[in-house]
């Protein structure tokens, strides 16, 4: 049971990791990203349907679809994410209303894109893409270990992606020339400008960042829980990405934490459901969980949190 | 071209309408685009977007049916998008962004239906009741938000959102326990007595819907403005809205105008909910949160924050997702082309105040152009 709690929890939890990630990047950037929700869910139906596509053409007897699938789902999201530098910093629109904007569109234009696709390439006429669930592996000699060996057990393939990616990110956020003119540009832009950085350029790059990790984390998704790709995905486990990187004070560890802690209760949740023995209608309670969890942790926590500065402001560079 | 557009949106007058226009008309030609990339005809799609809200005629008719049936049924769509839209609109002029429309609906929308949908009270008593009920439970969801915000200094977008799948799952975990219609998968029809919509009154040979609370949509929306331009309370929400800091250095309470903003968006989300749902629809589909909150998102920035626009920009959007069922049973195009079409124009919407600032500096330039070269005439 233990096992399970942490198996399920993980696989909940470091796909939001990603996608949190992203968002602070362009958080930091200065820019407030809810577009998040969206970008995931484009990134996850450009993947899926590259998969979808891809054994068609190759069969189901590889994995090189799988791999290529999220490449092309971080391409698709970053694409996507245009759509919010080009509303944000050229027409300088304000950020909260962009970011609704932008999901709406994606819920919309992919939604009616699955249909029409399916109508066109297979004739069908369904919403979904449907794919496999994704392969899973035991890591061998640290899955034996006791307890904390659940960790590495049945683990998805895009799990150990996501830490590796989230290790570049710290390296690339704190450790870097880009990561610090990012932060710089979050807090004080017109610091920044002066000292010769390009703030439109730096926030783009950020944005269209936060678009692939994204992208990447709503493929995990579309692996993992629904195994397959339909309006369903916009579950708004993005804006639950949002939440968990605010109560992790917008840096990378104390967001895994946070991330971590959604999963979890999310697990045990579902568990204790089915250890009672409890109709399967509470799992509808238990799938609030991780919602509740956050509003509790932000009263208990927002008080404290130091956003970035300048976040949500539209830069002007004549502006004082 | 430059010169085109500055005679067309510049100028104070009307300006943010004329503006609403255009970000319609670019919409519609981009939705014209899409039509016809799926080779589909856009005029003849555009005109059922028309024939399904019963403001052109159809070919054809079922019995007892015609254009003026199609026409009331398309206003007892259009009335909660007019709260919905309100509401949004009410919580922007105060300067919060109200995204939790949809879990207010759905609140206020089961409350009234499990309080007085199922009971046996007269229509007299129970249509009151049930838009009493949906304003205080409207209400009291915007005032944990608006508590969350200035109590908690939790951005209310986040706590709305979490709101919003909160209630949709708690609900839904009521209905499949307790209200289940087993054969349509939603909650048991609410009776008609207490339902906001008088359903298939037969007059005059034909068999129409009666949206009572479509009067008390247009009411509100005059209330607000009103309220808004002529009131100090009015003057005290958009002051927060506008500045925050310089309103509280005038002295004006920001925490109880964040409530008040709240309560008040609350409440409008509120009827919008129970119009929608023991109006228009008379159950509740379970495990759905309901995108009419978000479309008001959009009619709200088409109505430039205005309830007189708010009521313009809800018949308008209404027309498109009323419209499309019989633009897609009779063109063969997909329903959430629809939405499509939505989704451009907020996005369309959303750069207004770039495209007014945009205007504004090209009229000026083009000014100081043709002084100068009046002043380089008379000097030669």
């Amino acid at each position: 049971m233990i096992d399970s709690i942490i198996i399920d929890g993980l696989a909940f939890a470091l796909p939001m990791f990603i996608m949190a990630i992203g968002g602070i990047f362009s958080e930091k950037s200065g820019i407030t990203n809810l577009a998040i929700e969206g970008l995931q869910g484009f990134g996850a139906f450009t993947g899926a349907f590259a998969m979808v596509i891809l054994t068609n053409a190759m069969g189901t007897g590889t994995q090189v679809p799988y791999y290529i699938s999220f490449l092309v789902a971080a391409a698709g999201g970053m694409i996507y994410s245009m759509v919010h530098v080009i509303l944000c910093i050229r027409f300088k629109a304000n950020q909260v209303i962009s970011g609704v904007v932008v999901n709406i569109l994606a819920m919309a234009l992919t939604s009616f894109l699955t249909r029409r696709l399916n109508l066109m390439i297979f004739g069908e006429t369904s919403n979904k893409f449907i794919l496999e669930t994704s392969v899973r592996y035991d890591v061998p000699v640290l899955s034996e270990i006791p307890f904390i060996g659940a960790a590495f057990k049945r683990v998805y393939p895009f799990e150990i992606l996501i830490v590796i990616i989230a290790v570049i990110a710290w390296y690339v956020m704190y450790r870097t020339p880009y990561g610090m003119h990012l932060r710089a540009c979050g807090d004080n832009p017109h610091a920044a400008d002066a000292a010769g950085i390009d703030v439109g350029r730096v926030q783009m790059i950020a944005i269209v960042l936060s678009g692939g990790l994204s992208a990447i984390g709503g493929m995990c998704y579309a692996y993992s829980i629904s195994a397959n790709f339909s309006p369903d995905i916009y579950l708004g486990l993005g804006y639950l990405a949002i939440a968990a990187l605010i109560f992790g004070n917008w840096s990378i560890l104390p967001t895994l934490g946070a991330c971590l802690l959604f999963g979890f209760a999310r697990s045990i949740g579902h568990e204790v459901i089915k250890n009672l023995g409890m109709p399967s209608t509470y799992n509808d309670l238990v799938r609030t969980l991780p919602y509740v969890v956050t509003l509790l942790l932000l009263i208990f926590f927002s008080k404290n949190n130091r956003a970035p500065r300048a976040l949500g402001e539209v830069y002007f560079r004549g502006k004082r | 071209m430059k010169k085109l557009m500055v005679r067309l949106l510049s100028g104070e007058k009307h300006q943010m309408f004329r503006i609403s226009v255009f970000a319609v008309v670019i919409s519609l030609i981009f939705g014209a685009a899409v039509l016809l990339m799926i080779a589909t005809n856009p005029f003849a799609s555009y005109l059922n977007l028309l024939q399904g809200s019963g403001l052109a005629p159809k070919r054809s008719y079922a019995g007892m049916r015609n254009m003026f049936t199609d026409f009331m049924s398309f206003l007892d769509a259009m009335t909660p998008m007019i709260f919905a839209s309100l509401s949004v609109m009410v919580a922007l002029k105060g300067g919060l962004f109200n995204i939790g429309v949809s879990g207010m609906m759905l609140v206020s929308s089961f409350c009234a239906t499990a309080l007085v949908g199922y009971s046996s009270l007269s229509a007299g008593i129970a249509r009151p009741l049930v838009l009493i009920i949906g304003i205080v439970s409207g209400a009291l969801v915007g005032a944990i938000i608006g508590a969350l915000k200035f109590k908690f200094n939790i951005n209310e977008v986040v706590s709305s959102i979490m709101l919003n799948y909160i209630f949709m799952y708690v609900l839904t975990f009521f209905i499949n326990s307790y209200y289940l219609d087993p054969v349509s998968r939603q909650s048991i029809n609410i009776s008609d007595s207490a339902r906001l919509t008088i359903i298939d009154i037969k007059a005059f040979g034909l068999k129409f819907d009666v949206p009572l609370a479509f009067i008390l949509a247009i009411l509100a929306a005059f209330i607000i403005r009103f309220v808004m331009n002529r009131t100090t309370i009015g003057y005290e929400i958009k002051a927060v809205g506008l500045s925050p800091a310089a309103a509280n250095y005038a002295g004006i309470n920001i925490r109880k105008n964040i409530l008040l903003t709240m309560v008040v968006s609350g409440a409008l989300a509120g009827l919008a909910g129970v119009t929608y749902y023991c109006g228009y629809v008379g159950s509740i589909q379970p495990g759905v949160v309901p995108g009419l909150g978000f479309n008001a998102i959009a009619v709200a920035l088409l109505g430039c924050s205005d309830p007189i626009g708010c009521i313009l920009a809800s018949f308008l959007i209404t027309v498109i997702s009323k419209g499309s069922i019989y633009m897609s049973s009779q063109q063969g195009v997909e329903i959430e082309l629809a939405d499509l079409i939505t989704a451009f124009i907020l996005i369309f919407s959303a750069c207004s105040g770039f495209i007014k600032e945009y205007t504004d500096k090209v009229e000026r330039q083009l000014k100081e152009k043709n002084f100068n070269e009046k002043k380089g005439g008379a000097q030669a």
